[in-house]
């Protein structure tokens, strides 16, 4: 029990289980009650259990961008006809539309119920994302590659170098930002965006070649010792059985599709990617270094986050009014007691974990010894 | 621990959860409109059971259909894909055990849609309920029609005469042309009609169809058919006793007063343990 809370980095498929159940969470409501509530113990999470790491960073930006998202659903309410609903709040000018653009409408009346239904429909994707910066801030993306199956290796390599830009521009922000403070610049905010812009950008970009400069000469994305045929077959299964996945995720978390497009193509789709994925991982041979071990607080993240998932889940099969709120009558959204007890699942992380380790630990330690 | 108490919840909840049949008291009034300015919404359930509703909506200005409905305090859903534009429930009926309100529904099964001026025989809309301007003084009606075919849709039971206006004669309204011609809002498609089907007959294009106009309404019968006799009507209720409909959607979630403000709570302790945590960890790098 006491080497339980040893401070010590999770392993982080276990932060982005956690973090893809909240956002599974998010899209089954639109209720507002419930979606601040995910951001705010996404929030709480990640300052409680992040890194001093560059990803670590990226949290703030994510919010900046959850933020946008709910702007501009709102604004385009504003623009594209908001007047589904009663409660006229604004009659805006309407700019007439030739006959062919017949059912879309500039401007005019807008509505309090359009408005609030645009609000929550941001809100949802907002928080998704900010779940999705969630796990960035808290799983560290290049033990998350060593994590990855064999087969994925390829793949997984493109991702991870995919996810880290992200991160990795937050940092350049703050260096860059550093250094203009270093030197004593300042000057008006527009004129500072437009003068770090171009620092942050270069140094993004030098430090991606760098990055993949170095992943080269350690043979990453080596490909010669298979045969080209053999590497289309595996390679067209996998994408395949990818597209299939994703096809049968998608209908079965939207409810309005098709049902046949749910079960029978994920199934199939995983049952295509998996012959892809052996026949894959057959051919690449790699020995991990100290691999990541699933232990108890692992598992604890893991199944805070599903937890979550499954009360929604649950809970949306039971009372849909409540998770969508209705907008047949402006009132302030209802809200029962086991969907935000459920939410509340997700904050468990935050005080069952071990702190991550602290910067530097193993330089002080090698120091004192 | 708490998996099961939400596990008897949920029990709890799907145990209870009662058809509720809800009128928004704010809007409109019981019974025929009082005078010629608004319209009369009637909704015959048929084959779903339960007394017809009769309610006004005292509307001045011109609306649509759906303003008439909802503006007489009706509680109405649409489905999932088209919104408001095709009313698949109304008054919770059908429930959500027997129609699922996402796609259109079938032929067999929907609500179909009717209007009248005053004094008139009851027609069946050519438009979608977003597609038409209600008659001032005259009605619109709701019709629950089960396996029926174009020529059998149920006409609502209740005549459209207002009461004191029986020997008014009847002059009937042209169809007007839709408010707009999205594809996404036109009255269910009819299929098989025959062409001599009689003035409740409607060809209006599938839903999503590629077309770019609605084909002009059919002309109708030269002298406008009467209204039935009023003695002939079903017994109907204004939904005077009805639960009102904020109260029956809150009675069904199982939502709590409380609840809210525990989430609101939650967010601020979050966000206010956030921060302090946030200070002491940066104290604690220096």
């Amino acid at each position: 029990m006491t080497s339980y809370f040893l401070p010590r980095d999770l392993h982080p498929a276990a932060w982005w289980v956690w973090s893809l159940g909240l956002s599974v969470a998010a899209t089954r409501t639109t209720n507002p009650w419930l979606l601040l509530t995910i951001v705010a113990v996404a929030g709480f999470v990640v300052v409680s259990r992040r890194s001093e790491a560059p990803w670590a960073l990226a949290f703030r930006l994510y919010l900046a961008l959850g933020a946008m998202i709910v702007v501009i659903r709102v604004g385009f309410r504003f623009v594209f006809g908001g007047a589904e609903g009663t409660t006229i709040l604004l009659s805006l000018p309407e700019i007439p539309l030739p006959a062919w653009a017949a059912g879309i409408r500039l401007f005019g009346d807008v509505s309090a119920e359009s408005l609030l239904s645009g609000l929550y429909d941001g809100l949802r994707l907002a928080t998704m994302v900010i779940c999705l910066g969630a796990a960035n801030a808290l799983a560290n993306p290049k033990r998350l590659l060593k994590a990855m199956p064999p087969a994925l290796y390829e793949v997984g390599t493109a991702v991870i170098v995919a996810l880290s830009v992200f991160p990795q521009l937050a940092e350049s922000v703050l260096r860059v930002r550093r250094a203009r403070k270093l030197r004593g610049g300042s000057g008006k905010r527009l004129q500072v965006i437009h003068s770090i812009m171009i620092p942050i950008l270069e140094d993004a970009l030098s430090r991606s070649l760098q990055l993949a400069a170095s992943m080269d000469s350690r043979g990453y994305g080596r490909a010669g010792l298979v045969e080209a045929r053999h590497r289309l077959l595996t390679g067209t299964l996998m994408i395949i059985g990818l597209i299939g996945a994703c096809v049968g995720i998608y209908a079965t978390l939207d409810g309005s599709t098709p049902r046949y497009l749910a079960a029978p193509v994920l199934s199939a789709g995983l049952v295509i990617g998996l012959i892809g994925f052996r026949l894959a991982g057959r051919r690449v041979q790699r020995t991990r270094y100290r691999a990541d071990r699933w232990h108890l607080p692992e598992l604890v993240v893991a199944a805070s986050g599903i937890g979550v998932a499954v009360v929604l889940f649950m809970t949306s099969l039971v009372d849909p009014a409540n998770l969508n709120p209705s907008l047949i009558e402006l009132s302030w959204p209802l809200l029962s007691w086991e969907p935000l007890a459920g939410v509340l699942i997700g904050v468990l992380p935050a005080f069952l974990t071990p702190a991550p380790e602290p910067p530097f630990a193993t330089l002080e330690e090698v120091a004192a010894a | 621990m708490r998996t099961l108490a939400i596990a008897g919840a949920v029990t709890l909840l799907l145990g209870t959860a009662p058809a509720a049949r809800a009128i928004d008291h704010s809007k409109g009034y019981p019974g025929f409109c009082k005078d010629d300015k608004g319209v009369t919404v009637v909704v015959d359930f048929q084959q779903l059971g339960g007394d017809a509703i009769v309610r006004c909506n005292p509307q001045t200005t011109a609306g649509s259909g759906l303003d008439a409905i909802k503006g007489a305090g009706f509680q109405i859903a649409g489905v999932q894909r088209w919104g408001e534009g095709f009313v698949c429930r109304i008054e919770n009926k059908p429930g959500a055990a027997d129609e699922r309100c996402i796609d259109t529904p079938p032929a067999q099964a929907y609500w179909s849609y009717w209007h009248a001026a005053n004094n008139c025989a009851w027609d069946y809309s050519q438009w979608g309920v977003k597609n038409r301007r209600f008659i001032p003084g005259g009605f619109e009606g709701w019709s629950f029609s089960l396996n029926a075919t174009a020529n059998s849709n149920p006409v609502p039971r209740i005549a459209a005469v207002r009461p004191g206006t029986e020997n008014t004669p009847c002059t009937a309204v042209e169809e007007q042309k839709p408010v707009t011609d999205n594809p996404g809002e036109v009255q269910r498609p009819v299929q098989d009609t025959p062409p001599e089907a009689g003035h409740q007959a409607t060809e209006t294009p599938q839903p999503g169809a590629p077309t770019g106009a609605l084909p002009p309404p059919k002309p109708r019968a030269s002298a406008s058919p009467k209204a039935k006799d009023p003695t002939g009507n079903i017994a109907f209720s204004g939904g005077e006793n009805a639960e009102d409909v904020n109260a029956v959607v809150k009675r069904t979630s199982g939502a709590s007063d409380y609840a809210p403000w525990a989430a609101g709570g939650a967010v601020l302790v979050l966000a206010v343990a956030g921060f302090f945590v946030a200070r002491r960890r940066k104290r604690a790098d220096g």
